[in-house]
């Protein structure tokens, strides 16, 4: 009789092993379908194709309220840091013109910008990583849909053409990485009509001409920044503060720089309503916050850098129950970027707390990645992750602010060295550096930890950017000291700081 | 079975006549280094590439045009200051490329099928 039972349970088990494994193998037409064919989804879908998994990646643009379209590559590439970055150096170049005579060129005349030559170049060479990114996916055997893509359920993923088609995938793992597009004011006559978004600027075939930029943000500051640098009037409104999230400070510094360079700040105001002339300008009213008086003044263009918003809309997000924050809402991620879903996985922009990056999207992809296929269990560290602001004086900083700084430590906590100093390149042209600036955040006691570098300046990105190697690995006051700076350089400064605020002693660099 | 119009040039000059009486036309440009007296090019790239390229060309748009150029002899072709290298910025051959487009493969990437397919389907 037991010999029948053990049987027989032998048998069940037989049975259960088999039903387990057809459901692993040969069910879902993908191991992975990523959602998003931006910095984050390119990053993620090629690395799980690297391992052999069967991988499929949807990308598609909903046009612009203006009609502006790109192709794959997401924000980064083709309407953030790729066009402004060349924007913001046609920008710099005008200045190195200005700059040239007094190093001996013979230049005749004012020289003038046209947008067009810009506009296409830089779109040319968009188009060409469209394209660069098109080649790699075929290469690595990622499928690639030009498709919307939204939840079914979770293992399956319906893909829509711009022709209305369907296609159902199914799929083990769905990873969204969707990002966000720019907002506009929800509450301002002619807003969506009359504006234009950094989706739509960087695709102008005709120059905005004169522009109002309405926005605090670094992309509100970089836009204004290369307008100003190109010749174009330009004219930013800031409801409150500059950078916000941002060191103050460094915030002040920067905007100080693009007002003496020539954009002009209108702050403390907030657009009411924009309308449009029988010239074909815009005419924008706004209000002073403080007097409540109203002010008019006619643009060429109104470019709303308000904020952005995270792409869930259409996901199908609320029917599978994963959970977004209710504030921003953005996708609540645990720390391996797992969703309230169990088999769907974020990040990237869309992503709760997260930096809005493409250096920490494209690493997050590849751990998730890895860890989706089973060779990895590491997590993506978003600590210690450098950044620079490219307005015409570019900001570089990694770590924390100084107020951030004071806020854990106490400002007795905390030691700050700083510095002004002016870049040789400055001095023949006679340009004014004042605000060239860095300062280096530390702990008060012991060696003197590193928590925080900031630094104003040409090249700022570079310059942060073997800084930040040094932040990762912990560096100190005490380091600084011991490092020997390269001359003549910008940077070299950074290892030379010795003043403290707490001094109150001058902090301006006298000559070497 | 897509129709569309096949060009052989030989040069830049030709090359360039033969784009202009197109004009509005979807291109496609297939650039190879010159053909001897048996048929055979001095690009050993190019006599791999070329039957790959062929294979694809039914998936080719309706009304496109596709320009079979031989660029020249493999001396021409060294110089860096030819006209292909330097205006056209061709870096190799074979060179498969949309013309007024960033779109082109490049030498071992004509012997992908999937990629000429690609180029000669998608927008």
């Amino acid at each position: 009789m037991a010999t029948l039972c053990r049987v027989r349970h032998r048998w069940k088990r037989i049975k259960c092993a088999h039903v387990l494994t057809r459901s692993l193998t040969g069910k879902f037409d993908y191991d992975l379908v990523v959602i998003g064919g931006g910095s984050g989804g390119l990053a993620c879908s090629k690395e799980a194709a690297q391992f052999g998994q069967r991988v499929a990646v949807l990308d598609y643009v909903e046009p612009s309220a203006k009609g502006t379209k790109w192709g794959l590559g997401g924000t980064c590439v083709n309407v953030g840091c790729i066009p402004k970055k060349l924007m913001h150096q046609a920008a710099l170049l005008g200045t190195a013109v200005k700059d040239a005579k007094k190093y001996g060129w013979q230049i005749s005349g004012p020289v003038c910008h046209d947008w067009a030559t810009m506009a296409e170049a830089v779109q040319n060479h968009v188009r060409s990583l469209n394209w660069g990114h098109r080649v790699q996916l075929q290469d690595k055997k990622v499928k690639y849909l030009n498709m919307k893509g939204s939840l079914v359920d979770e293992h399956t993923v319906k893909g829509l053409t711009k022709a209305g088609k369907e296609t159902i995938l199914t799929a083990k793992n769905i990873v969204i990485a969707t990002g966000g597009r720019p907002k506009y004011p929800t509450n301002i006559p002619g807003a969506i009509e009359y504006g234009l978004t950094s989706d739509d600027i960087f695709w102008l075939k005709k120059s905005p001409g004169k522009t109002l930029v309405v926005g605090a943000s670094y992309v509100a500051l970089e836009c204004a920044g290369f307008l100003t640098g190109i010749g174009l009037d330009t004219t930013v409104m800031i409801r409150s503060i500059a950078l916000r999230g941002f060191d103050q400070q460094m915030a002040g510094l920067v905007t100080d720089y693009m007002e003496a360079y020539g954009t002009k700040f209108v702050r403390k105001c907030v657009p009411k309503r924009v309308e449009k002339l029988s010239s074909g300008a815009l005419q924008v009213t706004w209000s002073d916050i403080n007097t409540g008086s109203e002010h008019k003044d006619t643009f060429d263009s109104v470019l709303w850098a308000v904020g952005r918003a995270p792409e869930t809309k259409a996901l199908g997000l609320d029917k599978l129950g994963v959970k977004l924050n209710k504030e921003t809402g953005k996708i609540v991620l645990g720390a391996d970027e797992s969703t309230s879903v169990p088999n769907i996985f974020a990040f990237g922009d869309i992503g709760e707390g997260r930096p809005e990056l493409t250096p920490t999207a494209i690493k997050a992809g590849k751990l998730l990645a890895q860890r989706l296929a089973g060779h990895s269990t590491q997590l993506m560290n978003y600590d210690n992750v450098a950044t620079t602001v490219f307005t015409p004086l570019e900001y570089g900083c990694v770590g924390l602010s100084e107020e951030e700084a004071e806020r854990r430590h106490g400002k007795d906590g905390i030691e700050i060295y700083h510095a002004f100093y002016k870049p040789l390149e400055f001095t023949v042209p006679e340009r004014d550096a004042s605000q060239c600036y860095l300062k280096v955040v530390c702990e008060r006691g012991g060696d003197q930890k590193i928590l925080g570098l900031h630094f104003t300046g040409p090249n700022a990105g570079e310059v942060t950017q073997g800084f930040s190697l040094g932040f990762q690995c912990g560096a100190t006051y005490s380091h600084l000291l011991q490092t020997v700076g390269i001359h003549p350089t910008c940077a070299e400064e950074l290892t030379k700081v010795n003043i403290t605020k707490r001094s109150g002693l001058d902090a301006t660099v006298t000559g070497c | 079975m897509a129709q569309y119009e096949e060009v052989t040039v030989h040069g830049y000059e030709e090359f360039c006549k033969a784009v202009s009486e197109r004009a509005g036309k979807e291109i496609f440009a297939y650039f190879s280094g010159n053909k001897d007296a048996q048929g055979k090019s001095w690009c050993p790239d190019c006599v791999k590439a070329e039957p790959i390229v062929r294979g694809e060309m039914s998936h080719l748009p309706e009304g496109s045009v596709f320009i079979y150029c031989q660029v020249g002899e493999r001396a021409f072709w060294k110089d860096p200051s030819n006209d292909f290298k330097k205006t056209l910025k061709l870096s190799g051959v074979p060179t498969l490329l949309r013309y007024g487009t960033p779109q082109k493969l490049v030498e071992e990437e004509c012997f992908k099928s999937d990629l000429v397919k690609m180029m000669f389907t998608e927008d």
